[in-house]
């Protein structure tokens, strides 16, 4: 399936895509982020339908308020020489950054996943247990190495705690009322 | 009934080269089920790109792998340069895939040398390990250093290659070729080494895509699956060569697709240096890499390598994901492991060749009485060898032939 094809039947199929589904060169579709709740059934499809079945990898990103995922995606049967990676994308609020394990399709998802909750502190449901990955016993909950307000220099990898400064005192405006 | 033993073998572990946790639930030799533990190496360094320039955080990313540097450059400024709309000329890429088929040459030899080991036939890997150094030789010769060779440079290359470094490579490809010829022979024709890798490790075709498996270890069950064809990138597109596959999806599979894998990247060699264009090696650059997300693909020796990059407008990039070939090779090691012998497991986890760093040869020595600096050339790093071993060993290795350095 070539790109134009692909967005082609995912515009079909999902007619709110249309605008947010780009062909960013011969070989690669971008699908702009959607929420937890719409991303789902669109995976389903490109998993079930348009048999995009092979899993490479989830990115995760911190965006400010919410948290991104990347999947990236293809098909294992595409011709020898042109593939087209599928880059499927949904977000969640830092607030409640919960999403759901694509492991019961791609089952090389989980240790992907586990990084995701490692390192961004994403929620992810219906993940199978298993080891942590990557960071060691004894890391401190709540410390998120990849979100961008966590700084390597508050962080002693000796003692395993995170040091932040205590944020200053404001001060009383000088002089008063005038 | 046999009782049950849990054996944990790493993180740290003699038959281990790097850091992993395998725990092993047997019954008598059998390995019932494994629990794969990774993580131990994990180095922060995509974090740290976000603080750093582009070409700061380059050398950073050839960093990632000891073996495959390149790989993990060449991908990175693929991402940096299409986020830049940069094109880089013919030449350089000609010269990133010149450098590229030799560190697939000089991380197959190693690999080679390393499962030859584990299995007792230590002169298959004196021979392959002899044989990688030429490469290194040329590696080093060509972009400066053994493993992290700092060829790439945002916008296209460092260095050219000079006339007398195509005769040097094509000599040594003259080398490598009735080499090669051995080791073909080994793998498709040695019965000892065929019954100790054969049925060893098996992971078929169809569990290779379930786990998604890359490079010679998907390769090795039919799968005909490499970057180089499915999504070229530099000159690869130009450039003739065979996908290698094999049926037997097994340790055995495994050898005989990396040994094969070679022969195609010296004749790979032979065509980037015949038919290299002429022309400038570098292009500009922007200091500010413009808004955007890309995500591109190498085909490094282990497999797929995976990069995205996303750019922020500024000087450093917003966010830098690596996905290592051997982090895509992890998820059907338990697998793998399951159903064969506890000896057998430091060949099935040696077979997917995962990752560890080498160590780069020094060539400053500090003097620890005046501590003072000196720089050695080859034959005096070579002298001072010999007359430290001849002082504290009482062994004279001046009569041991070595191959000449031409350019150090």
């Amino acid at each position: 399936m070539t790109a134009a094809q692909t967005q082609e039947q995912i515009i079909a199929k999902y007619p709110s895509l249309e605008g947010k589904v780009h062909i960013a060169s011969d070989l690669r579709v971008w699908v702009d982020a959607l929420p937890a709740s719409e991303f789902e059934d669109l995976l389903a499809y490109v998993h079930d339908e348009m048999k995009y079945d092979f899993f490479h990898l989830v990115i995760g990103l911190d965006s400010g308020e919410n948290l991104e995922f990347v999947y990236i995606l293809s098909q294992w049967e595409a011709p020898a020489d042109n593939e087209v990676l599928l880059l499927l994308k949904q977000y969640a609020p830092k607030s409640n950054p919960v999403i759901k394990s694509v492991s019961d399709r791609y089952a090389n998802a989980t240790w992907h996943e586990r990084e995701l909750v490692d390192l961004l502190g994403a929620i992810v449901e219906d993940l199978p247990p298993g080891l942590s990955y990557p960071l060691p016993d004894g890391w401190p909950e709540g410390n998120y190495p990849l979100r961008k307000d966590w700084k390597v220099e508050f962080f002693d990898p000796l003692t395993l705690t995170y040091n932040p400064p205590a944020p200053a005192e404001e001060k009383p405006e000088e002089g008063g009322a005038k | 009934m046999s009782k049950k033993v849990i054996v944990p073998i790493g993180p740290q572990h003699p038959a281990l080269k790097e850091p992993a946790c395998f725990s092993l639930t047997l019954e008598g030799e059998k390995v019932l089920s494994a629990v794969v533990g990774v993580g131990y190496n994990h180095r922060g360094l995509e974090k740290s790109c976000e603080s750093r320039s582009y070409i700061q955080s380059l050398y950073i990313i050839e960093r990632v792998c000891g073996i495959c540097s390149h790989s993990h450059s060449t991908c990175f400024l693929q991402c940096a340069e299409e986020l830049a709309g940069v094109e880089i000329t013919r030449r350089a890429a000609y010269i990133r895939v010149l450098m590229g088929e030799l560190e697939r040459l000089h991380s197959h030899l190693l690999w080679l040398g390393v499962a030859a080991h584990l299995i007792g036939f230590d002169t298959l890997f004196c021979y392959a390990w002899r044989d990688r150094e030429l490469v290194l030789d040329l590696l080093a010769d060509l972009g400066g250093n053994r493993v992290n060779y700092g060829i790439n440079t945002p916008g296209g290359v460092r260095r050219d290659v000079t006339p007398e470094q195509i005769q040097d490579i094509l000599s040594t490809m003259d080398i490598l070729d009735k080499q090669l010829a051995y080791y073909v022979e080994l793998a498709l024709g040695d019965t000892v080494l065929a019954a100790r890798l054969a049925n060893v490790g098996k992971l078929s075709k169809e569990e290779c895509i379930h786990f998604g498996a890359v490079g010679p270890t998907a390769r090795a069950a039919e799968v005909n699956y490499d970057i180089r064809k499915v999504g070229p990138t530099a000159a690869y597109a130009e450039i003739p060569f065979n996908v290698i596959t094999d049926t037997h999806a097994d340790v055995f599979g495994r050898t005989v697709v990396r040994v094969l894998e070679m022969v195609e990247s010296v004749k790979m060699v032979r065509y980037a240096v015949a038919n290299m264009p002429d022309g400038d090696i570098l292009v500009k650059f922007p200091r500010k890499v413009p808004a955007g997300e890309v995500v591109s693909r190498y085909e490094a020796p282990r497999g797929e390598d995976v990069h995205y990059v996303k750019a922020n407008g500024s000087e450093h990039p917003e966010r830098v994901r690596v996905r290592a070939p051997s982090e895509a090779n992890w998820h059907g090691m338990a697998h793998m492991i399951e159903g064969d012998y506890l000896a057998d497991a430091p060949l099935i986890i040696a077979a997917i060749d995962p990752c560890y760093s080498c160590t780069d040869r020094a060539f400053v020595l500090n003097n620890n009485n005046t501590g003072e600096q000196q720089v050695f050339d080859w034959k005096q790093l070579r002298q001072y060898s010999i007359d430290f071993y001849k002082k504290e060993h009482g062994f004279d290795a001046s009569k041991i032939k070595i191959a000449e350095k031409k350019h150090f």
